[in-house]
């Protein structure tokens, strides 16, 4: 690690960025929680003895996840295309792409449901389809759709799960009780799952998938079909689980979400295109970054001229009004202070600038439209 | 071994936490059976059907007169009318107004006297072979009655007729007595010849006093036969199909219970989580076994208390013969339930396949036709049923009061080991990674 990092951008190694990531996300706990709640609290707490036992044994370093050229074919079709990818133990690693791309296949391919067709692949350091029943205790498994018992209550989901799972009888109750906490369904233990709100089957989903605090969690979809809202407190969830020192692999085909990931791999018929930070998606999309100047006054047609020929900025300048303008730059640290240089020398009264990040929607969207162009 | 004991308990917990959370489903698997053998006894009480009979004859007023219908003594059959239209009996027939029509032959006294058989035509309007069987058997009895009755009353006159016969015979007799006197003493060959014709005419005296002497019913019909089971005891319809009414519907719940379970299981999706997760196909298969079958032994518990306390159905047999007989039946019957749920796609197909087999199990187990009169190679089909295995042992424990016949027990046991290790496979194959 070559730097200190206090903004993604500090970095520009895609694994170095999630190393130092993954290092302030522990060193600096809940700062950049989004929605920090007593429970979640009571729940990290309680769980440190979980931590210490899910980190005792285990070379924090590495790849948890390392494929090569890995296929899978159904047919004369291939759903997972020559997908070669590395995830760093520990990160978020967010698998982005719309829906029927090979985001499931691409999970089932590592949790061993599926044979490759062709390729390598090491998941824990191992063939998936060689798992021994010690490896698979590592794993957790979220499934895109609610699969447990309806006629079950929420308890008794989880006391299956539990179960199913070896975990043991004594250290049971204590652990499904801080589940619950966790997820938030303490008050709900006693209802049949089969009449819990979509949000909170995804809940006890994901409470299942946590009961024998696996190494690994692979997350097919856990936000599907769930309000803005709870989205954003399941990545609250995510993120905690990360500081706790799962690592988590989670696929979504809302593109937006990709900002809460360390890495992300954007999957596009059964390709990989890219995996990179969720600034370095932004950079790819648009050739570096962009910077935003709004000014007091009408900017003129000659100063912004003036300052497209700036030797770092690239292509043309994108005008939003008559005040402000959004410049395409290699690198926005070192151009932001150059381009107030450039407009104190214009007699530009600037406002302000910063670097704008664009909404992934758009970003996904602009990278799709390169890939496809250069098809 | 302490985690697969953990995961086992997974399913065992879980399936019967699912059944008994649904009290209406058991109390219906409680006292459904219950219901159904207790009205099934109110319904077939130990009677034989009696049969609404019309005879039609070419004189009605003849019958009270030469001709008798000598029904009176045939219970199944209930003397409704007396027509002399044929056509007519037939229409009430057809209307269902009458069950048989027999047709008194004309002049039947006289087409014997031409020393040939009168013949009865009997009309019946079944189409169930069994009682079509009944009424054959019902027109054979009410035959032999009459033929029995005729030749009654002709030894009856003959008997009559012997008494003046013997009248003569003694004229004789002593007449001869008298012809030995006058015989003269000298002639020897006349003297024997008179003492042979004394004693062949004293020998038909005491042959006609004996043939007077026996009863007209003796000697008309000298055997009767006296029918009685080896347990002495006379079962009732319900007593009868109790235990096949049970070895079935614990068939059926095991089977319904086990086709469902993994097919649900494989339609959900959870079974993705299953192949991910460290639990095993037999961890699975053994913790559903498991569940069901404790379940199904209290149910079976409860089922047999209330037939043999409350329904009177005799249990001759050793207890513990029994429960071998039921533990047996339901591991066999849950592997052929886990078999279809695991080659079914859907819930509706699993339920198909189970209610084939109920109806297959109806007909081939011998649960109303006797397993001697099927067809050799159809036996096959019977004999890979756990019903009929079950009602086998059941009926010998119960009814009959024996011990298990060792190949049955053996081979049904065989079957659901058989069954167990096959659903293994197949459950694994589901199972294991390495799936397209």
């Amino acid at each position: 690690m070559s730097c200190i990092a206090t903004s993604p951008i500090d970095c520009k190694e895609g694994n170095d960025i999630v190393t130092v990531r993954v290092l302030k996300n522990t060193l600096l706990g809940k700062v950049n929680k989004l929605t920090p709640s007593s429970t979640v609290e009571l729940f990290l707490n309680s769980l440190r003895q979980d931590k210490m036992n899910l980190t005792k044994n285990k070379n924090l370093s590495g790849d948890i996840v390392d494929a090569h050229e890995l296929t899978k074919m159904f047919g004369e079709e291939a759903a997972v295309n020559s997908l070669t990818m590395k995830v760093p133990r520990g990160t978020i690693f967010g698998f982005i792409g719309p829906s029927g791309c090979g985001k499931t296949t691409t999970v089932r391919l590592l949790t061993g449901i599926h044979k490759p067709t062709s390729g390598e692949v090491t998941v824990l350091g191992k063939h998936p389809i060689e798992f021994s029943k010690s490896d698979r205790e590592k794993i957790g498994y979220l499934i895109q759709n609610f699969v447990l018992y309806p006629e079950l209550t929420v308890w008794e989901n989880l006391n299956f799960a539990a179960s199913f799972y070896g975990v043991g009888l004594l250290s049971r109750h204590g652990r499904l009780n801080k589940l619950l906490e966790f997820v938030e369904l303490t008050e709900d233990k006693r209802k049949l799952a089969g009449a819990l709100s979509g949000g909170m089957k995804r809940r006890l989903s994901l409470a299942a998938t946590l009961v024998h605090n696996p190494e690994l969690l692979f997350l097919d979809e856990p936000t599907a079909g769930i309000d803005p809202l709870l989205r954003r407190k399941f990545w609250d969830y995510f993120k905690d689980l990360q500081a706790q020192g799962h690592s988590l692999f989670i696929t979504t085909q809302y593109v937006g979400e990709a900002a809460y990931c360390d890495l992300v791999g954007v999957m596009y018929e059964g390709k990989l295109l890219m995996v990179e930070s969720p600034e370095g998606l932004r950079r790819k999309a648009y050739g570096g970054d962009i910077v935003g100047i709004k000014t007091t006054e009408w900017i003129r047609y000659e100063n912004r001229k003036k300052l497209e020929d700036l030797p770092f900025v690239n292509g043309k300048i994108k005008v939003i009004n008559d005040q402000e303008i959004e410049i395409f730059v290699d690198e926005a640290n070192t151009a932001m202070p150059a381009l107030m240089e450039a407009t104190k020398a214009q007699r530009i009264n600037v406002e302000k600038i910063e670097q704008v990040s664009p909404p992934f929607d758009d970003v996904f969207v602009k990278l799709i439209e390169k890939e496809t162009a250069n098809a | 071994m302490l985690k697969f004991l953990i995961r086992i308990s997974s399913f065992m917990s879980k399936e019967l936490t699912e059944i008994l959370r649904q009290p209406k489903l058991i109390l219906t698997l409680v006292f459904g059976p219950f219901l159904i053998m207790f009205l099934f006894g109110l319904g077939y009480p130990d009677q034989n059907r009696t049969l609404r009979t019309t005879f039609v004859v070419e004189d009605p007023n003849s019958v009270q007169g030469d001709l008798k219908l000598f029904t009176g003594s045939i219970p199944a059959i209930a003397n409704q009318d007396v027509e002399n239209n044929k056509e007519l009996a037939l229409a009430k027939l057809a209307l269902n107004q009458t069950d048989l029509v027999i047709l008194i032959p004309k002049d039947p006294f006289g087409t014997v006297q031409n020393n040939q058989q009168a013949k009865f035509t009997v009309y019946h309007n079944e189409v169930d072979p069994f009682q079509i069987a009944y009424i054959n058997s019902v027109a054979r009895i009410y035959t032999d009655e009459v033929n029995r009755r005729i030749l009654q009353n002709v030894t009856e006159q003959g008997q009559a007729n012997a008494g003046s016969v013997q009248g003569d015979l003694e004229n004789a007799i002593a007449k001869t007595q008298a012809l030995k006197q006058a015989v003269p003493s000298g002639d020897s060959s006349m003297a024997a010849e008179v003492n042979d014709l004394e004693k062949d005419l004293t020998n038909v005296h005491e042959q006609l006093t004996t043939f007077r002497s026996l009863g007209s019913d003796v000697l008309v019909n000298p055997f009767t036969v006296d029918t009685t089971p080896l347990s002495n005891i006379q079962f009732t319809p319900t007593d009868f199909f109790a235990p096949a009414v049970i070895v079935l519907l614990l068939q059926h719940l095991s089977i319904t219970f086990a086709s469902l379970s993994i097919v649900r299981e494989r339609r959900s999706g959870i079974m993705e989580l299953f192949r991910v997760a460290p639990i095993t196909a037999l961890e699975t298969l053994i913790g559903k076994f498991l569940s069901y079958l404790s379940f199904e032994i209290l149910l079976a518990g409860v089922i047999t208390v209330l037939a043999v306390w409350l329904l009177k159905v005799p249990m001759f047999g050793l207890w513990a013969n029994y429960a071998i007989a039921v533990v047996i039946l339901l591991f066999t019957s849950l592997g052929v339930g886990f078999l279809i749920s695991l080659i079914s796609e859907t819930d509706t197909q699993a339920v198909q396949y189970s209610m084939l087999l109920l109806l297959a199990s109806i007909f081939f187990s011998g649960f109303f036709l006797d397993l001697r009169l099927m067809w050799q190679p159809i036996k096959v089909l019977a004999w890979s049923l756990p019903a009929t295995y079950g009602i086998r042992m059941l009926q010998d424990v119960m009814l009959r009061g024996t011990s298990i016949p060792p190949l049955i027990v053996e081979g049904l046991a065989l079957i659901g080991i058989g069954l167990f290790l096959l659903n293994w496979i197949l459950l694994r194959r589901k199972m294991e990674a390495q799936y397209s």
